[in-house]
This record gives C-alpha cells, structure tokens and sequence, in this order.
C-alpha cells in the first residue's frame, strides 16, 4: 500500500477550487520569467561567443535582464509553492524527503548560478564572462532537471516504496536517490525546454520591436530572424517531447480522462496547438516589421504558458486521483485573510506599476532616441 | 510520523534547518535594516551638500543589492525548502494555518525586490523625490515582510491557547508577536550597521566626511536598534511559556548563550557609542570584521535559544519535537508508534511481515523477535521518535547521552522522557516498543568511562 499521509485536521482555508487557481495563477506568473532564463540563459551565452556582432549585442542584452528575471522569477515561484504545499503536502514533502539532497542541493545551485549571472552580465573579462555565463547556464539547466525529478515523483506516489526501499537507513531515507527510474522524467524536463525556447524567442521579439533603441536595421532584422528561428526550434522541441510524454509515458487512465470530456479533450488540444499562434504571429511581425505583431505574440506566448499551466495542473489531479481525494477536503474558510491578500495584491501590483512607469518614464527622458 | 524522516548521520535533519535559518536570518535583518540606513541616508544625500554621501550610497545600493535581493532571496527560499525535508509535518500545520499570512509576506517582498531595483537603476535618472519614495517604500515593504513573519515564528512559541475556531488573526496577534517584531526591529537596525561598517570600512577613506557621517548615521539607528532588542528581548522571555523559561534556567548550554546573547548586545551597544558615533575613524577594517563576527556569533546564537526553548514542541501545544502530532500521542500508546506512523508501518510490514496480523503490526510478537531484529525495529523506532535531536553519534549523541547506563536506566527514560527531562516528549509507543528501542540504545551506549570511580561509588575501575 502507497504511505499517504492522512489529511491535516486543519482543512483548506478556501474552497479547492480556488486553492488551484492561485497555484495555477502563480505558476503562470513564475513560468514567464523561469522560461526565460532557462532557455535565454544559455542562448546568451552561445550568442556571446559563438554569435557574430548582432549574436554579441543581442547576447549582452540577454545578459543584462537575467539578474533581474531571476529575482522575479524565484519571487514569482513563492506562491505556487505555497498552494502546493496547502493543497498537495501528503504528495509533495514524501517526494521531496525521498530525493532530499539533490533537491536541497537546487539551493546551493540556484545561489551559484544567480552570482554567475551577475559575474556574466558586469563583468568585463571575456574568460570569466564565458565560465560563469556557461556554468550558470549549466546550473540553471540541471535545476530544471531537478525540478522535474521532484514533481515527477510527486505525482507518481506508486514509485515511492521503491526508492524508498532502496535508500532506506533502517526505515529512514538517506535522501540519495533521484526518480531516474520515472519514464515521464525526461519527456517532461524536454517539454519545459522546448516551451521556454519559445518564450525566449517571444522576448526577443517584443525586445527588438520596443526597447532595443540603438536604430540598427540590420540588427533588428538579424533579431527578428533569430527569434523566428529560435521559436520554431522551440516549438518543434516542443512538440516532440510533448508528444513522447502524452502518448509515451501517460498512464492509460490520465490518456482516457483527456478524451473523456469533451472539454478536457479540447484543453488538451489547445495545448498542443497553442504554440503555434505566437509563431505565427512572430512570422507575420517579421515580414510586415510593425511593432505591435511582437507585443501581440509576446502576449500569446503569456497565453501559452498559461493553458500549459492549466493543463499540468488538470493532469496533476488526475494523477494524484486514485491516492488522496483531494476535492473533498473539508474547508474551514479564512475568507477575511484571502480578501487581505488579495487588497494586499492588488495594492502591490499598483506600487510596483507606479514605481516602473516612473522608472520607465525617466529612462526614456535620460534616453530620447 | 506520517512522512518519511531524512536520515542524516552525525548532523540530524533539523540542525541543518538551524544552519540554513542562520545564514539567512543574518543577510535578511539586513535587508529590513539596510532599507532604514539607505532611506536615512538619501534624506541626508539629497539635502545640499549630500552629493559625495550620496555617491557613497549608490556604492552601497549596489552591494545591498547583491546581498539581499541574491543571497537573502535565494536562502529564503531554501528555509522554505528544508522545513519541508527536515520538518514536514510542522511546516503542513504552519501552512494550513497562516497560508494567506505568507501570501501578504509575499505582495511585501515583491514590492521590496521591485523597489529595490527601481532604486537602483533609477539612480541619476529619477528626480529626488521619486528616487527617496522608491527607497521608503522598500523600507516599509521590507519591515512589513520581517512583522509577518514574525507573526508566525511567534506562534510556534506561544500559541497563546489558539484553537481553530479561534481564527486566523488571534493566532498571528498571539503573545509572543509584539515583543518579537520589537526586537527583530531592533536586530535588524544592529545587523544592517554591521554590513555598512564592514562596507564603509573597506570603501571609504577613515577620517573623510562621508565616512563619518555614515558611520554616526549609522551608529545611532543601531543604538536605538540595540534599546529594541532588550526591551523586545524582555517581552520575549516574560511572555513566554512557563516551560521555555525553565529550559533557560535548566540548560547550562542556554544559560551560556543567553549571556553570549546580552553580553554581546550590551558590548555592542557601548562600542557603538565609544567607536562609530563618537569617534567614526574608529570604523577600520579590523574594527567592522569583529563586528561582523558578533553580530554573526549572536544572530547564530538566537536561533539557537529561539529553537531549544520551545521544546518538546516544534508548534506549541500541537506538533512535538519528533514530528508527532499531540492529538495522535494517546492512540500512539495504545496501538503502537509504528503502526500510527504511516512510513514506519510500510517498512516494518515490508521488512518483517511476520509481525502483520491483518495488515496492523501485532505488538505482542515484537518481544518474541530475536534480539538482532528488535535492536533493528529499535533503531527504526530512534529514527523516527529521537532523532529529531539526537544522533546516535554526533549532534546531541545518544551514544555518549547514556554512556554506561544499565539497561534498566535506558528502560526508565525511554518509557517516561518527558519525566527525565521537561523538554523531552513523552513516550508515544507502547510498552513493547519501548523494549525493543531499549534493546537498540543499550546496544549503542558506550561504556562508563575507565579511571573514574564505579557507578555507585564502589571505587576506581
């Protein structure tokens, strides 16, 4: 029998329903910024030195929004960490005990890495530029893995015994143990890739068509053919993975729930599809040049991301189904403290708009062309 | 015991929730502090004549930046992460209860980041009064991130009888939370002089007029810092529960380093008046490196007292030390630690099928397992009932703990810890279990020490 953890006496503190919305929501939030530097991290290195002039300046000014998408992104992953761990906590703290150092470890590589970002967006040494932008890239990559590893393993709670069993010192986990053994691993790990090139690519776009103001033509069409490439790439990586871990690595009850429901069935197949609007409308940028094609498919891929959000959390439950059923949890509401948050969220959104309007405002008067 | 417990030898799990607290606490005291200095000082800056303060300041920015929003962010993060390996059932409580405290905390801490960068890198190019709003709103956003999670930390100490029809807001204003936001205040002024003495020491030239000037700024906010950390530090001991005041008096160890802890604040104090407000050509390199090192030496110290004190609990009153909830003690006694414990019950029906009748470990055939296998089922009990605090060698080793014990001393503590120590749970298996974790700790006590005078007086070995 699968140990679950018996449900906490304390209940939900909102409806599930809306427990999964803010983790979905949060997830949304997080994967923007995590998507770009997973994938424009090391871009930005390849382009550096491997890219020609317009490779270089655009490298350097990958480089240059790193330290800052980091320190969104690691804020930004705070809250689909907390409603995981409300909603899915007889799931998530096994799964993270069982592979407890390597996933201790995503700390100490996240902390390297996030240095090595600074060291390769300041620096001016071209040696330690390319070690750190290349370690960092490589850390950032192996997070990704790690991350895949803990919840893979989370929702496949019938894989526990066995790692546990192998790992066990007298009925306690040493934490030595990754979930190598898990076929949707890999496909998953690949699919974020895939998924983040895209986003990369998307920045790139909405980059050269609003803030790169240097009035280079040549470089904004190397750009616009770069990130029309790199999309594409993505999108076919993309594909690819995602169609190994749909039809290569889904148990047959989450294959036959996405086709049970009509409604299901077409989440699941604007998921696939989405991509391709963004891509599109990335080629049409391309050939027409106007501004606003970018800003369009960089709000697509803001879309993408999100039913692909929304989709990971669908398959999640499903998975998680025949272990714990989590819908049924009792709710001792905390309606007063959500309204709290969310004014608090609000609020916040309003001073950080405020504060990067004036910012922006300033930087275009500091630089008129 | 509903979650699997990480095994780490020598260390335990939950030390290395001490370890990570520590290294995060000390850079996070400095980004609330930090915010005060730099919201002070651009006032200062942007008055006439603040101009080579404020290109000071901008220095300093930078590297605030590099500390809090990398370092401080990232480790905050990994004491999200080692709770939840080291402490799991607390952390599902502490969620459950105060989810949408940390969800405020958060809009805090993303407005601290933001503004953070916008203060930055809006440095020479937003006006005067845009560029110090920014600055103040860190400084609020910050502090309102250190009050909300004090709320909860406070809690764990003192649940000040909180139920849960008591509702949400009663166990966050709970006794324990002014007095702690007070001094948590007051270490963070302390803490973000230390960073900028160490900073200004190794920046700027002794004797200039910046170096004063941010030097007195600095040593007065810390002065005031220090007057909160005794003044909360009072509230903190006088609203704590009866039990955690004993464990004060009780433990030589804490005795030491609540001296460590008044000594230091007290020492600081003094030097902080004597060298950086008096006399700021005091504030060299060597100077701001011992500070360092005290401010380091007592922010480890405090999370230390802050952890020890609440035994036997990690939740007052509601989850034990050993991850045990206290609701789940009687029945534990009753049918057994391992079969309440959803991990241990896998293992032992997975190792020793043998003791199952109809899926439950039957407590009658433990006695009759040879003696071999009831020191194994004894270790997996130490695993998952002691090892929160002690290894078996290392960290609070019981090795040495019992060392030349009888086998009936062993018995007498591990039927009753809760009588031996105070600060011990109780014993929540029943008496079978309780023989067979004796036959595992009698079979790791090291022997009484040669040279000394028998156990009883009965003279030297």
């Amino acid at each position: 029998m699968t140990p679950i953890a018996p449900p906490s006496p304390h209940g939900y503190p909102t409806p599930f329903w809306l427990l999964e919305a803010l983790k979905v929501f949060g997830f949304w939030l997080h994967a923007g910024p995590m998507n770009l530097w997973y994938a424009g991290m090391p871009a930005a290195v390849l382009l550096r030195f491997l890219g020609g002039t317009h490779g270089r300046h655009l490298a350097r000014r990958l480089a240059s929004v790193m330290p800052i998408a980091i320190a969104l992104g690691v804020n930004f992953g705070i809250i689909p960490l907390l409603f995981t761990q409300v909603v899915n906590y007889q799931f998530f703290y096994p799964a993270g005990v069982l592979i407890a150092w390597p996933w201790l470890g995503v700390i100490g590589l996240l902390t390297v890495a996030y240095y090595g970002v600074y060291v390769h967006a300041e620096s001016s040494r071209r040696g330690l530029v390319l070690a750190a932008g290349a370690a960092s890239a490589l850390l950032l990559v192996a997070i990704g893995f790690l991350f895949a590893n803990n919840f893979s393993l989370m929702t496949n709670p019938g894989q526990w015994l066995a790692i546990f069993g192998r790992t066990a010192i007298a009925g306690a986990p040493s934490g030595l143990a990754l979930n190598l053994g898990d076929p949707t691993l890999l496909p998953r790990w690949l699919m974020m890739f895939g998924l983040a090139m895209t986003t990369a690519a998307a920045y790139i776009a909405l980059d050269t068509a609003y803030f790169e103001r240097s009035g280079d033509d040549t470089y904004s069409r190397w750009a616009g053919r770069f990130a029309v490439l790199l999309y594409t790439v993505g999108l076919v990586w993309f594909a690819a993975a995602g169609s190994w871990y749909v039809f290569g690595t889904w148990h047959k009850h989450v294959q036959q729930a996405a086709i049970a429901r009509p409604a299901i069935a077409a989440l699941m197949a604007a998921t696939a599809a989405a991509p391709g609007l963004p891509w599109l409308l990335l080629v049409l940028w391309r050939r027409v040049g106007a501004p606003k094609l970018a800003a369009w498919a960089a709000a697509a891929q803001f879309g993408v991301i999100g039913i692909n959000a929304v989709s990971r959390q669908w398959v999640q439950n499903v998975e998680l189904r025949p272990y714990a059923d989590l819908a049924s949890v009792p709710v001792h509401a905390q309606w007063v403290a959500f309204g709290a948050f969310v004014a608090a969220l609000m609020a916040a959104i309003w001073v950080v708009a405020w504060m990067v309007l004036r910012l922006r405002a300033a930087w275009l008067r500091s630089n008129p062309n | 015991m509903h979650y699997p417990f990480w095994y780490v030898p020598w260390l335990t799990s939950p030390m290395l929730i001490a370890i990570i607290a520590t290294l995060h606490v000390f850079v996070a005291m400095f980004a609330v502090g930090g915010g005060f200095v730099l919201a002070l000082g651009a006032r200062a800056g942007y008055r006439p004549g603040g101009g080579p303060l404020l290109d000071y300041l901008r220095q300093f920015a930078w590297f605030f930046i590099l500390i809090t929003v990398a370092y401080g962010a990232i480790t905050g993060v990994g004491v999200w992460w080692i709770i939840g390996l080291a402490s799991p059932l607390a952390t599902e409580e502490l969620i459950h209860i105060f989810i949408f405290v940390w969800g405020l905390e958060y809009t805090a801490f993303l407005v601290e980041i933001v503004s953070a960068f916008v203060f930055f890198y809006g440095w020479g190019r937003l006006d005067a009064r845009t560029h110090q709003i920014t600055v103040r709103i860190y400084a609020v956003s910050a502090w309102l991130s250190l009050v909300l999670i004090t709320g909860i930390t406070a809690f764990m100490l003192n649940t000040g009888g909180w139920s849960q029809g008591a509702g949400l807001w009663r166990a966050f204003w709970n006794p324990q939370t002014v007095p702690q936001i007070v001094a948590r205040t007051g270490t963070s002024l302390m803490l973000a002089a230390l960073f900028v003495f160490l900073h200004a020491a190794l920046k700027l030239p002794r004797g200039g007029e910046v170096h004063a000037r941010i030097a007195r700024l600095t040593a007065r906010w810390a002065m005031l810092g220090g007057a909160l950390v005794i003044v909360g530090g009072a509230g903190w001991f006088v609203l704590s529960p009866p039990s955690a005041q004993a464990a004060l008096a009780a433990a030589a160890a804490l005795n030491i380093l609540m001296v460590l802890l008044f000594a230091l604040t007290a020492l600081v104090i003094v030097m902080l008046y004597l060298g950086p407000y008096r006399k700021p050509e005091w504030v060299n390199p060597g100077f701001a490196i011992l500070f360092f090192s005290m401010g380091f030496a007592a922010t480890a110290a405090g999370e230390f007292v802050r952890e020890a004190v609440r035994k036997p609990y990690i939740v007052y009153g509601s989850i034990l030390g050993n991850g045990i909830r206290v609701a789940e003690v009687p029945r534990a006694r009753v049918e057994g630690f391992l079969n309440n414990g959803t991990w241990t019950r896998a293992y032992i029906g997975e190792r020793y099928p043998q003791l199952l009748d109809r899926g439950r470990i039957d407590q009658a055939r433990l006695p009759n397992l040879p003696l071999a296998q009831r020191r194994e089922i004894g270790r997996v009990l130490f695993q998952y009932h002691c090892n929160d605090c002690h290894a078996v060698t290392g960290y609070s080793g019981v090795d040495q703990l019992i060392r030349g014990w009888t086998r009936g001393m062993i018995a007498d503590v591990v039927r009753a810890p809760d009588r031996a120590a105070f600060f011990m749970p109780p014993w929540c298996g029943t008496p079978e279990e309780a023989e067979v974790l004796t036959d595992y700790l009698a079979s790791v006590a090291r022997p009484y020490p040669a040279g000394l005078m028998r156990p009883g007086g009965e003279g030297s070995q």
